[in-house]
């Protein structure tokens, strides 16, 4: 007889006191303290968790739980495989610049990854590595997710384009260019996204104050054939950026 | 003015013409954002905005008088609205709803306008993020005071003392009728 999923939801609830990814600690009956609860927070980091989950759902919670193709990828790319880190359950492989377009396409031919799901940039504002891309792709057959993350300078923020291996990333690197910056190289039309093709800064950048550059944005004129105005609100803007 | 039995009776033609120009507004729909949901409430059959005669929304600038921005309007969008606004023959009015078309409303940030009053004049700014379609309805019938009012001949108002004063909406009424 299948099991009461009332009784599983209970076991789920009493194993999970702590319920950070790798912690695998419990309260002791009759123990007073209380901790919060994450009943969110996958728990495959958990010793025998991963197994259990499988063993119930192979569908469940474990798609994104892969250390056996960041392993493959360490075998078949060698140096150009940085860092595997594992975090909420969620399996992040650095790589390097140079190797990230050969990465996805051996991802995409060889491992079954047809899907970009998304891709993005992260604004570390570190001294050195300042940039981050990161690229959430997906097996659909395979049901695995994982996530993909190049880290670039601030001096040279320049990234292979992966638009040969999923075209989905055409206009994403767009956007990634338009607000951050990032110039992707082999692009086949990097224009920018959202803001005017005039505009001259990367507003997503952190540096980037919140109203914007004084004067960088006109305003259409106020009577039909007239002239732009350049900051209608300058005084505003100056005074948010100086505090 | 003439009655069906022959008579007739007398009036001005700024009551004649505010009165039909006040009746027959024509939007000109500049949907933006979410307050846009509100506008086509508005114009739909519950609040039914065919009562004030103005339920064909024009998609045409041409063709309308009225444009109710509706939503914010980004730096990129401004041009568009304005050039919209330019095509609109005049008389013509204009009403900011809601919060982010009047002032920038929560999206005080580098893309978006603080207000499109920046740019095109605004006759009526509707409060509300977003504001209910009864609120629209009241702007409109803001506009339609504001329509009767409207003088062809420069008029004095004097007070009580003799003085000229600026001349209320009610006095321009009155003068208009």
């Amino acid at each position: 007889m299948a099991q009461d999923p009332n009784t599983l939801a209970r076991e789920l609830h009493q194993t999970n006191h702590t319920g950070g990814p790798d912690d695998g600690a419990q309260i002791q009956p009759g123990e007073e303290k209380q901790t919060l609860k994450f009943y969110f927070t996958p728990r495959v980091g958990l010793a025998g968790e991963v197994k259990r989950l499988r063993e119930e759902n192979p569908h469940a919670k474990a798609a994104t739980y892969n250390p056996d193709i960041a392993d493959a990828l360490r075998q078949r790319f060698g140096g150009a495989i940085g860092e595997v880190t594992l975090y909420a359950g969620e399996t992040t492989v650095y790589v390097s610049r140079d190797a990230i377009a050969d990465v996805c396409r051996a991802l995409r031919d060889e491992m079954g990854f047809d899907y970009m799901t998304d891709m993005g940039t992260i604004d570390r504002f570190t001294e050195d590595d300042r940039f981050e891309v990161f690229y959430n792709i997906l097996n659909l057959s395979a049901k695995k997710r994982l996530r993909l993350k190049v880290r670039v300078d601030e001096e040279d923020p320049v990234v292979p384009s992966v638009v040969g291996v999923w075209s989905a990333a055409n206009w994403h690197e767009r956007e990634a260019w338009d607000m951050m910056g990032i110039k992707f190289e082999g692009h086949p039309d990097l224009r920018r996204m959202f803001m005017p093709e005039d505009f001259e800064y990367h507003p997503a950048r952190k540096e980037f104050p919140t109203l914007g550059i004084p004067g960088s944005l006109p305003l259409p004129a106020r009577e039909p054939d007239g002239e732009l105005q350049p900051d209608p609100f300058a005084s505003a803007h100056t005074a948010e950026a100086a505090e | 003015m003439f009655s069906e039995e022959g008579g007739f009776l007398t009036t001005s033609v700024d009551a004649v013409v505010n009165w039909a120009r006040s009746n027959s507004l024509m939007p000109m729909p500049m949907g933006l954002a979410c307050c846009a949901i509100e506008m086509m409430g508005f114009a739909g059959p519950k609040y039914d905005v065919a009562r004030f005669g103005s339920e064909a929304m024009r998609f045409s600038p041409r063709q309308a008088d009225l444009m109710i921005v509706a939503g914010w309007c980004s730096y990129k969008m401004a041009h568009t609205v304005r050039r919209i606004w330019d095509q609109m023959p005049g008389p013509k009015w204009c009403i900011a709803q809601g919060a982010c078309a009047s002032t920038g409303g929560m999206h005080r940030c580098y893309g978006v306008v603080q207000g499109i009053d920046n740019f095109v004049p605004v006759d009526v700014y509707i409060p509300g993020c977003p504001p209910r379609p009864e609120a629209v309805i009241h702007a409109l019938m803001d506009i339609q005071e504001k329509v009767r009012a409207h003088t062809s001949v420069a008029t004095d108002v004097r007070d009580d003392s003799g003085l000229i004063v600026e001349p209320t909406d009610e006095d321009r009424r009155l003068i208009a009728a």
